[in-house]
């Protein structure tokens, strides 16, 4: 269709407000209350337009172009009729900044007065100029405002953690309620009262802490005007530069936006551009990348350990001292711990320097945590491979999802949004959980299901799916017969009370999925951290072939898909994970290389330990010599994301202090045992030789890489998908008298290489504690337990410490703590099993008591 | 689209029904009715909150013995109610939306009572005070106690 703007003849397709057309063709329209990525919400009437043979001023941003429209921006009337409402709207909005007449003159001082709880004029306000308002009263050419000014008074809210709340700057232009609402799902905030008592607020005035927010920054961002501050950066000065990076603390790999000062990091923000996030990012990425980089628990400078203490001595000293030790061990005498936190290239030098120059083949990471190893695992086993590529956007096309064993707002926070995506198009949301989720709100059904029963709820579906057609005909995939044979041996009479869901229910899970068209099965941890961790996947994986749905295994740390494409150890040869740490304290290993974080080795027996880390850790007491590594914010590299997406990311600032990055230290390490196979300067020198040696990324070309064109490793698929047999499990985890509670332990994401995320910053502390113990409330009652109080849960092998939390989704009888990685031993759950890594999947449910700390 | 809009406002209705029954129920809208609603129509507990502050017939706190009601409307606005307004609320000791601690004053404002010629305008227990000034306020707050005496004797 044809229209035209201001005597600009534009053609337009499909659907478009007028604002949309205008902004694409660089007419300005003024506007507030609008927002590319939000709907239309018609509030703030800045955008208002005149259209030929239309009668009234219609706002564009919610008026559809229509074929022959006449459009006018910037009449004289329309100006006037903008003024006055800007000018209303500035009547309740501090404004004597906005028309002082010495504005020009004072950009100097607003950097030194902002140090004040009420912000009555831009100078205060923490939005440093970068403010919309500003903008439209600049274009506006606004000088007085003819209403009376009123200031209304509220209380700044400054009760939650990362950014204050202070609504006498607020517009109520919406967009915050929009995006909490629209974009993330979590709907935490609201318009509340009416009239001229309007305002953005939660539930019963609650802090956001108590209302369901993400914390993501969503709304900060969004925000046109000063109301919602980031603290973070409410003293500092305007950043001198700005860098984008990747974001190092989960599988989504969002791209950040990062500003600098002096080169020290002040915030980061989700990328517009992002390929994977646009625009929106989570708690982590949004706030703790400045905390986590300048943490105070950096190492520096190397030390190394010549008599009884640690020493710090120069880089020389320390490379020397290491090389000479490490020659003498070789083979199996020695192993390496590599990272899904660092790089592709750093994670194949890693392999390369164990093989040539180590010889071993003990080189492995903690990635056998996630359920992507455990489907590949799987596959592998029944002599097919898959492929794991897949884009997050695919799953907001979904009109069935069935989601287990995960909260994925908390842990997967952008394939959420694209959950929420297809839901608001109408999709079914099946989740099967033993807690009650915030995500259950939009669900169709809820299974609540006891912990770690998955196995039989899968099962009895794929039985249902047989009895459905009685004469079956193999829908000509292999295994079918073989996979309805193992079946049939199974007793499903138990179903309903082994994994308390109803038949109703279940009839229902399997009508749902029956009618489905282009389901998707989307899993994380809560499946495959147990023994039978693969017989679960197994069952989800017949039951998906079934269903005809798409598998989407859930990632977790930022690179373990490049960690497993790296992969080391696969040849299954030298020792994996688990039985390198068993190897260190039987005495069978005599020396340990740990690039990636490990538990607290106590029990170590070891003649020699390096430790190539960013931060401190407990594990330094046994160190013989520590290389200090600096973090992804200081050097390049590519990470793979959990689409098996290739991206790359730059080098923002300087390595702190003596730290180096990880390549380098390894280059200079191998250098100095003699080896020339080490001769890199820079890490594109590392990526160019790695996409030549390393299969899956054999079909990529290093200029597409640099480019930052799409890039994806390579799809694997040898073989055609397969039923799989499955084997009766026997759950034996029950309750007893003496170990009257059952834990349920999340593996938590809030860690980078050796720290702690919630220890390191208040406000992830705030909101989710990884020395937390939750308890339901009945429970807590039962027990007269107190938020915040020392406890200790003990299982049959072994004990840890936490803290009280009061959690109403559990229900009575259930505990839930987290396992993280990095975790200091008296806080770990690791305690409480006798090696988490021994029997790597027995993170399930565990039986317990918990009494109070003396 | 649509199809949620509809689904959109089916919600709505059924939520403001829910809302009545309690108001209609209790009184008031308990706290704990909140987030029960918000599990059984699946939408947050602040957009509850928000709809149920939006409507003047659901309050969050059993009324006061007393209703005095401040009309805030454009007329009464530009002839002083909230100087009325404000007097109310030094003399009760409470805020707008509030009831005193002892039950037995509720104050609420409200938009236009259709008396605009009067205003500013307050309503105690029913009765329509016209062209309130502020000294009458103390007046008011005193009948209205006695009444209750009277009520209690
Ligand atoms: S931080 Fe995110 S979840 Fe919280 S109120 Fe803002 S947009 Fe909503
Ligand atoms: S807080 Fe900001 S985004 Fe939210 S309504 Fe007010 S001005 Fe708009
Ligand atoms: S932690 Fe994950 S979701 Fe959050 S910002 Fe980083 S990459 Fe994005
Ligand atoms: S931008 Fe159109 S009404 Fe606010
Ligand atoms: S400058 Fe403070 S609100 Fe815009």
């Amino acid at each position: 269709m044809k229209v035209t703007i201001d005597g600009k003849k534009i053609e337009v397709e499909g659907k478009r407000t007028i604002l949309e057309v205008a902004r694409e063709k660089g007419i300005y329209i003024p506007s507030l209350c609008d927002h590319p990525r939000l709907t239309p919400f018609g509030g703030c009437r800045l955008c208002i337009v005149e259209i030929k043979e239309k009668g009234g001023y219609p706002p564009s941003c919610s008026t559809y172009v229509e074929n022959g429209m006449e459009i006018k921006t910037r009449t004289p009337r329309l100006q006037n009729l903008r003024k006055e409402i800007l000018e209303l709207i500035l009547s309740e909005h501090p404004n004597a900044c906005l028309i002082c007449s010495e504005k020009e003159n004072c950009d100097e001082y607003k950097s030194t007065i902002r140090k004040v709880g009420e912000v009555t004029g831009c100078v205060l306000c923490s939005n440093n100029g970068r403010c919309e308002l500003q903008d439209v009263v600049e274009t506006l050419k606004i000088d007085k405002v003819r209403f009376p000014s009123v200031y209304r008074n509220l209380e700044v809210k400054k009760g939650d953690p990362f950014f204050d709340r202070d609504y006498n700057l607020c517009i109520l232009c919406g967009r915050c309620v929009r995006v909490c609402q629209e974009l993330r799902g979590a709907a935490a905030v609201s318009f509340i009262y009416r009239g001229s008592q309007a305002v953005v607020g939660t539930v019963l005035d609650l802090p956001l802490l108590e209302s369901g927010c993400q914390f993501c920054g969503a709304c900060v961002d969004v925000c046109p005007t000063g109301s919602l501050a980031e603290r973070g950066i409410r003293y500092e000065d305007l950043p001198d530069e700005r860098a984008k990076t990747i974001c190092p603390f989960c599988s989504m790999g969002c791209e950040l936006e990062i500003d600098l000062k002096k080169q020290k990091i002040l915030s980061s923000k989700p990328s517009d551009e992002g390929a994977v996030n646009q625009g929106q990012a989570c708690v982590r990425g949004r706030f703790l990348i400045k905390d986590v980089v300048h943490s105070p628990r950096r190492i520096l400078m190397p030390l190394i350990r010549l008599n009884k203490e640690l020493e710090e001595v120069s880089w020389e000293e320390a490379l020397d001292f290491v090389a000479q030790k490490l020659k003498k061990f070789k083979g199996k005498n020695i192993a390496l711990i590599a990272s899904p936190h660092i790089s592709c290239e750093e994670n194949f030098l890693l392999r390369k320097f164990a093989s040539e120059e180590l010889k071993t083949e003990n080189v492995d990471s903690s990635y056998r945590f996630s359920p992507l190893p455990r489907i590949d695992e799987m596959a592998r086993e029944n002599g097919f491979e898959l492929n794991l590529n897949f884009e997050f956007k695919d799953i907001s096309k979904a009109k069935t999802l069935f989601l287990t064993g995960e909260d994925i707002p908390k842990s997967h926070p952008i394939m959420w949004l694209e959950v929420l995506k297809a839901v608001q198009q109408g999709a079914k949301l099946i989740v099967a959980s033993p807690t009650e989720l915030s995500l259950n709100r939009y669900s169709s059904l809820w299974l609540q299901i006891k912990p770690g029963t998955e196995f039989y709820l899968f099962s009895f579906l794929s039985k249902l799916f047989f009895h459905e057609e009685q004469e079956t005909k193999n829908p000509g995939i292999e295994g079918f017969d073989s996979f309805k044979d193992s079946l049939g041996e199974f007793d499903l009479s138990r179903v309903f009370e082994m994994t308390g869901i109803t038949r109703e229910e279940l009839d229902e899970a399997f009508v749902l999925l029956r009618e489905a068209e282009d389901a998707a099965f989307l899993f994380g941890t809560g499946l495959t951290q147990h023994p039978w961790g693969t017989q679960n996947v197994a069952a989800l994986w017949n039951l998906a072939l079934q269903a005809q749905a798409k598998i989407f295994p859930l990632g977790l740390e930022n690179n373990l898909r490049g960690v497993s494409e790296i992969g080391h150890n696969s040849s299954d040869k030298g020792l994996n994970f688990n039985q390198i740490l068993q190897a260190a304290s039987s005495g069978e290993l005599k020396a340990l290389y740990l690039a990636g974080p490990v538990p607290y080795l106590k029990k170590a027996n070891l003649e020699f330990l390096v430790i190539q880390d960013s931060f401190v850790n407990e594990n330094f007491e046994l160190a013989d010599a520590v290389l200090p590594a600096s973090t992804f914010a200081e050097t390049d590299g590519t990470f793979i994301n959990g689409e098996g997406r290739l991206q790359r990311f730059k080098r923002v600032i300087d390595p702190l202090g003596d730290a180096k990055p990880d390549w380098w230290i390894i280059s200079q390490l191998a250098r100095r045992m003699g080896s020339i196979g080490f001769p890199f300067k820079n890490p594109s020198e590392i990526t160019k030789q790695m996409i030549k040696v390393i299969p899956g990324f054999s079909n990529i070309s290093y200029a597409d890489l640099e480019k930052g064109h799409k890039v994806f490793a390579q799809k694997k698929m040898k073989k055609e998908k397969s039923f799989l047999p499955v084997r009766h499990i026997d759950l034996n985890h029950n309750k007893s008298k003496k170990y009257p509670f059952l834990m349920i332990l999340e593996y938590s994401l809030d860690y980078y290489r050796s720290l702690a995320l919630s220890q390191e910053n208040k406000g992830l502390k705030a909101i989710r504690d990884s020395r937390w113990i939750k308890v339901s409330p009945e429970d807590t009652e039962k027990l007269n337990l107190e938020q915040g109080e020392r406890i200790v849960v003990e299982s049959s092998s072994g004990k840890f410490k936490g803290f009280v939390k009061i959690d109403k989704s559990l229900p009575k009888g259930v505990l839930g703590a987290s396992f993280l990685l990095s975790e200091d031993s008296e806080f770990s759950v690791n305690g409480l099993i006798p090696s988490v890594f021994q029997e790597l999947h027995s993170l399930g449910m565990i039986p317990v008591k918990i009494k109070r700390e003396k | 689209m649509e199809k949620i809009m509809s689904e959109y406002t089916k919600v709505q209705r059924e939520l403001i029904h829910l809302l009545h029954d309690a108001q209609s129920k209790f009184g008031y809208i308990p706290a704990q009715m909140i987030s029960q609603i918000s599990r059984e129509l699946k939408i947050s507990e602040s957009e509850i909150f928000g709809v149920l502050t939006f409507y003047k017939a659901f309050t969050l706190k059993p009324r006061g013995e007393h209703l005095i009601t401040i009309c805030m409307g454009t007329a009464c606005h530009v002839r002083g109610a909230p100087m009325i307004l404000d007097e109310f609320e030094r003399k009760l000791g409470i805020k707008a939306g509030e009831t005193s601690e002892d039950n037995q004053f509720t104050l609420e404002t409200v938009n236009c009572v259709g008396a605009c010629a009067l205003g500013p305008i307050a309503i105690a227990d029913g009765d329509y005070h016209g062209q309130m000034k502020t000294r009458e306020v103390d007046e008011i707050i005193k009948k209205l106690k006695q009444e209750k005496r009277k009520s209690s004797e």
